[in-house]
């Protein structure tokens, strides 16, 4: 009889496996049907209020924008099918389309334009559309598919903001006929997906919209599985249990790259890897600033950890973007930070003494990085406390001005102008800056208001340059997005890492 | 009057239970009512934002009016409303807070079977069989075998959860592609959201695919929850076991001609589930501890995941919702097994 229990033990053990080798799919794979594993979730349904780059994609799907970016990431139609922003950059006018309806069936028109970009706001709703659209004193609405913004100074980035983060387009009737906790609830938007369920913080479907006013997608049905921890990721895609995932340890990206099954890939993005720097405390010598930024090792640090895929950056805006300089390099050269070091009394064996921010796990080996620099730092006389935050701690101590002398950080810009990158980076009364100079603030005021496109890129090309040379910021590699996917699941790659399931295909 | 003093006693008893989980409960809200206060404000909130929220959390009041008030929002059921997820807290609770009783309850099954059967082999290896040699003359290989049994059930014991988790995710979801190990249903499928309870409602639309699915996404999350609790049963009822053995009526039981499986079913068994039954009251709040870092792990829609998001993004309401949820079923659950310890112990009815 023992022996018979042991026999049957080992049966069940060594059958049941094996007699469900499709188990973890339990259900027929749809040809029209995607899982995608993302790391994280929406910060609510209503697109205005949060600007979350990773919430991006998801806000795609369900809404549109006035303008969109193709995978070079020029301005292209969405919304809107033609736009023309005046000479003085104080009113940009815009035509909609005429054969648009939301997922509840009533007509875009102008007025929703006007609720989103302007009323909404002056209403006092509390979304972070109110920053970026601050300059909007008006919106003038001639027609029901043409709208006029008025701006109260010149805003030569309008357009370009019309794609970018928030900007989506909201129903004016139905967010006010059920108000913003019912619309929270039951999102209505314009785009090629609507919402079927939303479990927070686990899985969100979409079914597709066939109504969709543009090009219908082959997906019927999208599932975005909300798992945070990079090591689950890479287990859900590697057993089958996701289609395509990102933001995974390069390392395991690469090991998941030998599967014959998955295709793994190391895309460049426009987002940058930089340390955020304080102008006060143990960073208000310039000289330690700078000597700081000399002793990273760039290049170093992209082969360590990303297989030199991420290119090492000078100035904080990435080549062949408008703000980018061919001509400025700022070395990797330990001797002159020791050199800059010593002139303000230190050296390794009296080191200056600051506190250094990190996330962990928020991109691609963050906190590698930072014990990295750490290390480097070290070597010259740099003693540095590394402490870890998570990405809501880091934005609470941003906004109040209480992030340490440096902070490692990847900063988005989906839409690649240098506006969007020392702009915000840089200016002391943006809740993004830790550098509160207002001698450099000022001027990073002031190129926000020019409205000529030579001299605006001129002039925040010459900022990059100033800031990196005042240690202001310390721009240190473009970022790379890690992504797995199936082998047959195809996609369209997006210069600035959007992954939409709209593009998605078997093959 | 003599035949209602015995009801009266229980009533009482039952009155005094009740206060004294007022109590509790009352402790736990005033506790996290302080914490809350004396952590740091979020600095992040814009300036209109703070002033608002000031106004609908009353915080210009004096401390204890502010905790009245909260108290009065809870009695009506407005816990607030989440900053992150843009939502009430009350209806996030009403999705998550089945998802983790229905994991509980799972994984408890899997401790107390797994318990169960665990410690009638560890008794019979110990005690040498039900006929109960008291641990004499089982020889050498029977103490063996019962020194390698406890060696087992305290390797089992060793393993935290969420280790747990990880091995069955790389074993069974990955290496063997068996089971699946991300939430709670096939992508193919769609939740329907009656009770909250997956399972039940599944059934209750008569959808067997969800219903299998669902079910299926359960058995690692359970396993890895109930495993590690199931030793301390094994352990507990081989003890209450050898205990009962060793009592008068068990002999009386054997003089009377019961067989010995009656004798195990009808009267140690018994016995010995009393103990059983206080370990599982003192380990619900370990259970459901242990089961937030498994919700995490398998990305399961449950408090724990909940708790972790709202952690994370200092989503101070839903914190509070989900501590005060914990709290509550902590405190049922106690009250349950409570009622049960009263059913199935003799002595308090025969008083």
């Amino acid at each position: 009889m023992a022996d018979l229990s042991r026999r049957a033990l080992l049966g069940v053990l060594v059958a049941v496996p094996h007699s469900a080798p499709s188990a973890v799919q339990g259900y027929p794979k749809a040809r029209d049907a995607v899982t995608i594993g993302w790391p994280g979730d929406v910060a609510g349904w209503d697109p205005n209020r949060r600007f979350v780059p990773d919430a991006q994609p998801i806000y795609k799907m369900l809404y549109d924008q006035p303008l969109d970016q193709d995978p070079r990431l020029n301005l292209v139609p969405g919304l809107a099918k033609a736009w023309q922003l005046a000479p003085d950059a104080r009113s940009l006018e815009v035509e909609l389309r005429d054969d648009v309806t939301f997922h509840d069936g009533t007509k875009l028109t102008s007025a929703d334009f006007r609720w989103t970009f302007h009323e909404r706001i002056a209403a006092g709703h509390e979304v972070d559309t109110a920053r970026s659209w601050r300059k909007v004193v008006d919106i003038e609405t001639p027609s029901a598919t043409r709208a006029i913004m008025r701006f109260g100074s010149p805003a030569p980035t309008a357009p370009a903001w019309l794609a970018f983060l928030g900007s989506f387009v909201v129903p004016k009737h139905y967010m006010q006929k059920v108000g913003l906790a019912a619309f929270g609830a039951h999102p209505v938007g314009t785009g090629p997906y609507r919402l079927a369920e939303h479990q927070p913080g686990t899985r969100i479907v979409l079914e597709r919209n066939d109504a969709y006013w543009g090009p219908k997608p082959t997906m019927r049905r999208v599932t975005v599985q909300i798992i945070n921890n990079p090591s689950a990721r890479a287990a859900a895609i590697e057993s089958g249990n996701v289609d395509l995932t990102v933001a995974m340890p390069v390392r395991e990206t690469a090991r998941l790259g030998h599967i014959a099954t998955l295709e793994a890939e190391l895309n460049p993005i426009t987002r940058i890897i930089l340390l955020q720097v304080r102008d006060d405390a143990g960073f208000a010598d310039r000289n330690i600033r700078l000597a700081a930024h000399h002793a990273i090792d760039k290049q170093a640090l992209s082969q360590a950890f990303y297989g030199n895929a991420a290119v090492p950056l000078s100035v904080p805006v990435i080549p062949g973007s408008p703000g980018f300089l061919d001509d400025f390099t700022f070395p990797h050269d330990p001797d002159m930070a020791r050199e800059l070091l010593s002139r303000s009394g230190y050296s390794p064996a009296q080191p200056a003494r600051i506190r250094m921010a990190t996330t962990r796990g928020q991109f691609p080996a963050d906190y590698d990085i930072a014990r990295a620099i750490v290390g480097m730092w070290k070597t010259v006389g740099i003693e540095a406390a590394l402490e870890v935050l998570d990405y809501a701690r880091y934005f609470e101590l941003n906004r109040a001005g209480r992030l340490p002398e440096a902070t490692l950080y990847s900063f988005d810009n989906a839409i690649g102008d240098p506006e969007a990158y020392a702009g915000y980076l840089l200016a002391p009364h943006q809740p993004y800056s830790p550098w509160k100079d207002t001698a450099l603030g000022e001027k990073v005021r002031g190129l926000f208001d020019v409205p000529g496109e030579a001299e605006r890129i001129a002039g925040w090309r010459a900022l990059n340059r100033e800031a990196v040379e005042i240690g202001a910021c310390m721009p240190l590699l473009r970022s790379v997005q890690t992504l797995v996917r199936r082998k047959d699941l195809a996609y369209r790659r997006f210069g600035n890492g959007w992954v939409l399931p709209q593009t998605m295909d078997w093959i | 009057m003599a035949r209602l003093a015995p009801c009266g006693r229980r009533l009482l008893a039952i009155a005094q239970r009740l206060l004294a989980i007022a109590q509790r409960l009352l402790t736990v809200l005033l506790l996290l009512f302080i914490v809350l206060r004396v952590l740091p404000a979020d600095p992040a909130a814009p300036a209109a934002e703070i002033g608002a929220t000031r106004q609908q959390t009353s915080l210009d009041e004096a401390l204890p009016m502010q905790f009245a008030i909260w108290l009065g929002w809870l009695v009506q059921g407005d816990l607030g409303h989440s900053s992150h997820l843009d939502r009430p807290v009350a209806g996030l609770l009403a999705e998550a807070l089945p998802a983790t009783v229905e994991l509980a309850i799972l994984a408890s099954s899997v401790a107390v079977l797994l318990g169960v059967a665990g410690g009638l082999v560890l008794f019979a290896l110990q005690w040498g069989g039900w006929q109960g040699t008291g641990g004499r003359g089982t020889g050498r290989r029977g103490e063996t075998r019962a020194a390698l049994a406890e060696t087992g059930t305290m390797l089992l014991m060793s393993i935290p959860a969420f280790l747990w988790a990880l091995l069955f995710i790389l074993v069974f979801g990955v290496l063997l592609a068996a089971m699946p190990f991300t939430g709670r249903l096939d992508p193919g499928l769609s939740h329907p959201f009656i009770t909250g309870f997956l399972l039940l409602d599944t059934l209750l639309v008569g959808d067997p695919r969800a219903f299998l699915s669902a079910a299926r996404h359960m058995v690692l999350p359970a396993v890895a929850l109930g495993i590690g609790f199931a030793p301390l049963v094994m352990r507990v009822l081989r003890a209450s076991l050898i205990e009962a053995y060793q009592a008068d009526y068990i002999l009386q039981a054997r003089l009377r001609g019961l067989s010995e499986e009656q004798v195990l079913l009808r009267h140690a068994l018994g016995h010995a589930a009393l103990p059983t039954l206080g370990l599982l009251r003192a380990q619900c709040g370990l259970l459901l501890g242990a089961a937030v870092l498994v919700e995490v792990i398998f990305a399961y829609p449950g408090m724990g995941r909940l708790l972790v998001d709202a952690m994370r993004n200092t989503d101070l309401s839903v914190i509070q919702g989900v501590v005060l949820a914990y709290c509550a079923v902590v405190l049922s659950a106690n009250v349950l097994i409570d009622g049960l310890h009263l059913l199935l112990n003799p002595r308090p009815r025969a008083r």
